[in-house]
C-alpha cells in the first residue's frame, strides 16, 4: 500500500513535467499543425541554461529565492529567444509546403541540438552528464508511516510551479485576446488572417511560450534528476509528445491529462516490473490508445473535406 | 526475345557481374566490410523508400525491422551453426544456410510490418511517425531485455557467412522490385495513393491494403539487410539498431529524393562512405594520436551535420538530389531498362 | 432504358454532433437517367455526394448501387460496384501523366488465378459478405504482385489492355495529345476533362459530377453539355450532376432534385422546379418573393427543427 502511494506521488511528479513539455507540443500543432520534434531538445538546452545561470551565482546564491527565480526566468527567456529564432528561420519559410517537409526540417534541427551539444569544443558542453546543483535544499516534508512513504519538498515545490505555470496558460489560452487569435490561427490561418490577426506574430508568440514552458520543465527536470546531459531532450521530448497524442493532439487540457497519465502509467510499469521497461512503456501506451480511440482521448478525428 | 525470359534476363547478367566481382575483390577483408556496409544501407535506404516515397507515408523506424531481421537470421544462425547439409560441402551448405536464415528474417521482420502497419496506416501521416519510431524503440528495448538475445551485450559467434555477393545480390533483388513495382499498375496506384489518398481511395484503390502490402515488403527487405548485417560483423547488439540508424536511413531517402530509387541509391552510397573515408582520412594524416580523436570527431559531428544537412535540404531543395527521376529516365531509348515516366 | 435502379438512396441523412447535414435524402438513378442536384451554398449536395461514394457513413437511411447495400462500406468497394465521381475542387494525381491518372482507375479484368465474373457472383449471392471471394480477392491480388515483380506474360498482357483502355478513354475525351503531359500542367479546361476520363476508367455504370462546368467559359459550357449527353449515350450511364450553373442545369438534366439546408424542398422537371416558390426563396430569398407578389411558402417543420 505504500509502495502504491510512493509510486503515485512519482508517477504525478514525473507527469506533471510530460504535461508542461506536452503542451508546447500541443500549442504548437495547434497553430501550425506541425509536430516539433525538436520541442524536447529546446527543452535541454533550458536546462543547460539554467545550469550555466547557476553556475554564474555562485553556491550561495543559487539557492535563494531571487536566486532560484532568476534561473527560471533566465531559462525560459533564453529559450523563448531559441523558440523565435527556430521558428523565424526553418519553419515559416515552409509554411504552406507539405507537412513532411516542416516535419523533416524539425528533425532535423532536433538532432542538430542534441548532438550539436554533444560535441566537445568552444561553449558546447559535451557528452559527459553534470550534476545540476541542489537550488532546492532537500528536505523531507511529509513522512508517511515508518519512512514508507516520503514526499521531498523540491516534489511539491515543482508541483506547485508546474500547476502555476499551467493555470496561467489557461488563463492566457482561453481569457486573453492573444489566446483567442492563437485559437483562430489554430482553426484556420488563412481565415485568421482575412480576419486581420497577425497571423506570423501570434504563431512566433506561441513558439516562445511553448519553448519557455519547456525551459521551466527543464529546470523542474533536473531538480528532480540531477543529472543532465544533451541528449536528454530526445527522450523527454519524445515521451511528451507520446502524452499530447495521447491526450489529443491539439487539444490543451487533454496534453495535462495525458502527461499526467502517462507519469502514472510509466511509473506503476517500472515499478512492479523492472526499470530497464521504461522506454517501451510509452510508446506501447501510446499504440493501445490509438488502436481505441485514433484521435487520442479528447481528441476528434477531423474530417478531410472532400 | 521470348516474353518469359525478358523477366530473368537481368536477374542472369547481375550474377555473372557479381560473381566476376566477388572473384577479383573478394579477397580484400577490409574492401568486402566497406562495400557490405554500404550494400546493407543501400537496400535500407531503397527499402524505405517505397514506403515513404512512392507510397508517400512517413515511417521512421525502419531500424526496427532491420534489428528483427538481424537478431532472427542471427539467432537461427547460431542455432544451426553446427548442422551441415549432408552432401554438400561446407561452403555450399553455409550459403544455403544463410538463405534460410536470411529468408526468416525477412519473413519475421514482414510479419512486424504487418502487424504494425495494419492498425496505424489507417492513422494520420504524422502518428503514423510516431507509431514507427515507437515500434522500433520497443523492439530495441524488447531485444535489450531478453536473455535469448543476449541483453545488452547483444549475439556474438555468428558465422560470417556473408559475403559481397551475397550483400551485393540481395542489393539487386531490392533494386529489381522497386524498379518493377514501379512499372506495374501498382506501383501507379502506389503513387496515386502519394498524390492525393481520397481521390485514388475513389477510384477504386484499396489505399489501406496497398499501404499495408508496401510496407510489408519494405519491412521484409529491411529484416533482409539486418540479416546479412548479422553475418558479416562480428557482435549485433541493440545499440546498431537505435532510431539514430532509423534516421540515417530517412535523410539518405530525403537527400536522395523522396521517390526515387536512383536517388536513395546515390544517397545511400554517398552517406556511408563519407564518413568512412573521413575517419581513414584522418587517420592516416594524424597518425595514432591527434589522428585518432579527430576521427572520433567525425563520428561525433556526422550527426549535427545530418541534421543541419536536413534543415537545408527542406529549405533549398526540399525535392533532393533526384526528386522523383530515375537514371533509367535519362538513358538513351535503346538501353533496355529505358522507359518513359514511371512504366 | 433498363429499369434496373442503379443507385438508390431511401431516407438518407448525416448527423455531425447536433448539426443534421442531410435529412430524409432521397434519389433514385436508372440507366440512361441525367438528373441534376442543386441548391444554394452549405446545402448539403457534396455531403450527399460523400455519403453516396462512401466518404462518410450515413446515420440514418439506406444506400443501394446496383442493389447492393453499400452502409459503411469503403469507397474503393463503392467504386467496384459501379459508382465513380469526380471532384468539386479537381483532385487529380498531379505529378502523374495524363495517361497515367487514368490508369490508375483502370482495374484489368484480366486476375491471375480466379475469375472476377465467379468472383462477383460469389459475393451476389451471399449479399455482400462472402469470406471466401474476399480470400479469392486476395490470392488474386497477391499473385498478381509476383507476376508484376516477375514481368510474366500475363502482366504484360494485363499492362496492354489497361494501357489500350486508358488510351481509349483519353481519345474520348479529346485529350490524346496531352497523354504524357503531367496533370498538374494541363490547362483548367482539360484538367476537368481529365478527372471524369480517370472516372470512367473505373467502368462505372453511374457518374456522380460535382460542378464539372465550374470555372468554365461560355462556349467550353456548352461543350460540356453536348459531352455529358455522349457520355451516357456511349457508355450506358445513369447521371447525376451537381451544378450552380442554371443553364446547364435546365438545359441538360431531365430531372432535378433541390436541397437547402440538408433537406429536400423540391424534385421534378426542370420547369416545375425553376418556378416552385420554395426553390425562388431559398436562392433568392422571401424578400423577393415579396416584391413580385408572389405568396411565401409555408415553413415546412423538417427545415426548421435542430436535430436532437
Amino acid at each position: 500500500m505504500s509502495d502504491f502511494a510512493q509510486h503515485l506521488i512519482n508517477g504525478v511528479a514525473a507527469g506533471t513535467i510530460y504535461a508542461l513539455v506536452a503542451l508546447g507540443y500541443t500549442m504548437v500543432y495547434g497553430v501550425l499543425k506541425l509536430i516539433n520534434f525538436a520541442h524536447g531538445d529546446v527543452m535541454m538546452v533550458g536546462t543547460f541554461f539554467g545550469y550555466a545561470v547557476a553556475q554564474k551565482l555562485g553556491y550561495e546564491h543559487q539557492s535563494s529565492l531571487w536566486g532560484v527565480l532568476l534561473i527560471f526566468l533566465a531559462a525560459m527567456a533564453g529559450c523563448a529567444i531559441l523558440g523565435f529564432v527556430i521558428e523565424r528561420f526553418a519553419y515559416r519559410p515552409l509554411r504552406d509546403k507539405p507537412r513532411l517537409t516542416a516535419l523533416i526540417t524539425a528533425i532535423g534541427i532536433s538532432f542538430t541540438l542534441s548532438y550539436g551539444f554533444q560535441l566537445d569544443f568552444g561553449p558546447l558542453p559535451g557528452a559527459a552528464p553534470r550534476a545540476f546543483p541542489e537550488i532546492i535544499t532537500p528536505r523531507e516534508w511529509l513522512i508517511i508511516g515508518d519512512r514508507a512513504v516520503v514526499i521531498w519538498n523540491w516534489q511539491v515545490i515543482s508541483l506547485g510551479i508546474a500547476i502555476s505555470l499551467m493555470l496561467m496558460l489557461q488563463g492566457l489560452v482561453y481569457r486573453t485576446r492573444f489566446g483567442r487569435a492563437m485559437r483562430a490561427v489554430s482553426f484556420d490561418h488563412r481565415t485568421a488572417a482575412l480576419m486581420g490577426i497577425p497571423v506570423d506574430r501570434i504563431i512566433a508568440l506561441t513558439f516562445m511560450l511553448g519553448s519557455a514552458l519547456a525551459a521551466g520543465a527543464g529546470i523542474l527536470y533536473a531538480i528532480k534528476d540531477t543529472a543532465i546531459q544533451p541528449l536528454m531532450g530526445l527522450y523527454v521530448g519524445l515521451k511528451a509528445f507520446v502524452a499530447a497524442v495521447i491526450g489529443g493532439i491539439g487539444n490543451v487540457p487533454g496534453a495535462v491529462v495525458g502527461g499526467l497519465l502517462l507519469g502514472l502509467v510509466e511509473e506503476f510499469v517500472v515499478g512492479y516490473s523492472s526499470s530497464s521497461w521504461r522506454d517501451a512503456v510509452a510508446f506501447g501506451f501510446l499504440i493501445i490508445v490509438l488502436l481505441v480511440r485514433p484521435g487520442g482521448l479528447f481528441g476528434r478525428v477531423a474530417a478531410e473535406k472532400v | 526475345m521470348p516474353a518469359w525470359l525478358r523477366g530473368l534476363v537481368p536477374v542472369l547478367i547481375a550474377v555473372a557481374v557479381l560473381v566476376v566481382f566477388q572473384l577479383v575483390l573478394g579477397d580484400s577483408p577490409f574492401f568486402v566490410y566497406l562495400a557490405s556496409i554500404v550494400g546493407v544501407n543501400v537496400i535500407l535506404a531503397v527499402s524505405l523508400n517505397i514506403v515513404n516515397g512512392m507510397t508517400g507515408q512517413f515511417s521512421i523506424g525502419h531500424a526496427g525491422f532491420m534489428a528483427v531481421g538481424a537478431y532472427t537470421a542471427g539467432k537461427l544462425s547460431l542455432l544451426i551453426k553446427d548442422v551441415a547439409i549432408a552432401g554438400l560441402p561446407t561452403v555450399v551448405s553455409d550459403q544455403v544456410q544463410l538463405v534460410g536464415t536470411l529468408l526468416a528474417g525477412g519473413l519475421a521482420a514482414a510479419f512486424c510490418g504487418f502487424i504494425v502497419g495494419l492498425p496505424s496506416l489507417r492513422l494520420r501521416g504524422d502518428y503514423l511517425a510516431i507509431v514507427t519510431l515507437g515500434f522500433g524503440e520497443i523492439i530495441r528495448v524488447v531485444v535489450q531485455n531478453l536473455e535469448v538475445f543476449g541483453r545488452a551485450l547483444g549475439l556474438s559467434g555468428i558465422h560470417q557467412t556473408s559475403s559481397l555477393f551475397a550483400v551485393w545480390f540481395c542489393v539487386f533483388l531490392v533494386v529489381l522490385v522497386a524498379r518493377r513495382i514501379v512499372g506495374s499498375t501498382h506501383g501507379r496506384s502506389l503513387w496515386a495513393i502519394r498524390e492525393d489518398e481520397v481521390a485514388a481511395e475513389a477510384m477504386g484503390v484499396n489505399t489501406t491494403g496497398y499501404k499495408v502490402r508496401a510496407f510489408v515488403i519494405s519491412s521484409f527487405f529491411a529484416g533482409v539487410a539486418g540479416g546479412l548485417f548479422a553475418h558479416f560483423v562480428p557482435i549485433i547488439n541493440p545499440g546498431s539498431f537505435t532510431f539514430v540508424k532509423s534516421i540515417e536511413i530517412v535523410v539518405m531517402v530525403v537527400a536522395g529524393g523522396l521517390g526515387s530509387t536512383t536517388g536513395a541509391i546515390v544517397a545511400a552510397i554517398f552517406l556511408t562512405l563519407l564518413p568512412e573515408a573521413l575517419r581513414t582520412l584522418f587517420l592516416q594524416l594524424g597518425g595514432l594520436g591527434a589522428g585518432a580523436s579527430l576521427a572520433q570527431k567525425v563520428d561525433q559531428i556526422r550527426m549535427p551535420v545530418y541534421g543541419m544537412l536536413l534543415v537545408l535540404l527542406m529549405l533549398v531543395r526540399p525535392q533532393g538530389l533526384f526528386g522523383t527521376r530515375e537514371i533509367w529516365d535519362i538513358l538513351p531509348r535503346w538501353w533496355p531498362g529505358a522507359r518513359k515516366g514511371i512504366t | 432504358m433498363s429499369d434496373e435502379i442503379l443507385l438508390d438512396a431511401v431516407g438518407v441523412g448525416i448527423e455531425f454532433g447536433g448539426l443534421r447535414a442531410l435529412h430524409g435524402f432521397d434519389l433514385k438513378i436508372r440507366q440512361g437517367d441525367l438528373k441534376g442536384l442543386i441548391g444554394p451554398n452549405g446545402a448539403g449536395k457534396t455531403t450527399a455526394f460523400n455519403l453516396l461514394t462512401g466518404v462518410y457513413v450515413p446515420t440514418h437511411g439506406d444506400i443501394r448501387v446496383c442493389g447492393e447495400r453499400v452502409n459503411g462500406r469503403q469507397p474503393h468497394q463503392i467504386n467496384h460496384l459501379g459508382l465513380a465521381r469526380t471532384f468539386q475542387n479537381i483532385r487529380l494525381f498531379r505529378a502523374l501523366t495524363a495517361l497515367d491518372n487514368v490508369r490508375v482507375a483502370c482495374l484489368s479484368d484480366e486476375t491471375p488465378v480466379f475469375s472476377r465474373q465467379r468472383i462477383d457472383e460469389l459475393r451476389r449471392r451471399s449479399s455482400g459478405k462472402s469470406p471466401v471471394a474476399g480470400a479469392m480477392d486476395a490470392l488474386n491480388n497477391y499473385v498478381d504482385w509476383w507476376r508484376a515483380l516477375l514481368l510474366t506474360p500475363g502482366f504484360q498482357e494485363e499492362e496492354r489492355e489497361i494501357t489500350h483502355r486508358a488510351e481509349e478513354l483519353l481519345r474520348v475525351m479529346g485529350l490524346s495529345h496531352r497523354r504524357n503531359e503531367e496533370a498538374r500542367n494541363l490547362p483548367y479546361g482539360e484538367q476537368r476533362r481529365l478527372e471524369i476520363a480517370r472516372a470512367l476508367g473505373t467502368r462505372p455504370r453511374v457518374l456522380l459530377l460535382d460542378e464539372p462546368a465550374a470555372g468554365m467559359n461560355t462556349r467550353e459550357k456548352a461543350d460540356l453539355m453536348v459531352l455529358i449527353r455522349q457520355l451516357r449515350d456511349q457508355f450506358s450511364l445513369g447521371i447525376l450532376v451537381i451544378e450552380h450553373d442554371m443553364k446547364l442545369v435546365m438545359g441538360i438534366c431531365e430531372d432535378i432534385t433541390v436541397l437547402d439546408h440538408g433537406v429536400t424542398i423540391a424534385c421534378g422537371a426542370p420547369e416545375r422546379v425553376r418556378q416552385d416558390p420554395k426553390v425562388i426563396e431559398a436562392y433568392l430569398g422571401d424578400s423577393y418573393l415579396a416584391a413580385h407578389g408572389m405568396p411565401v411558402p409555408p415553413r415546412s417543420p423538417t427545415t426548421e427543427t435542430p436535430a436532437t
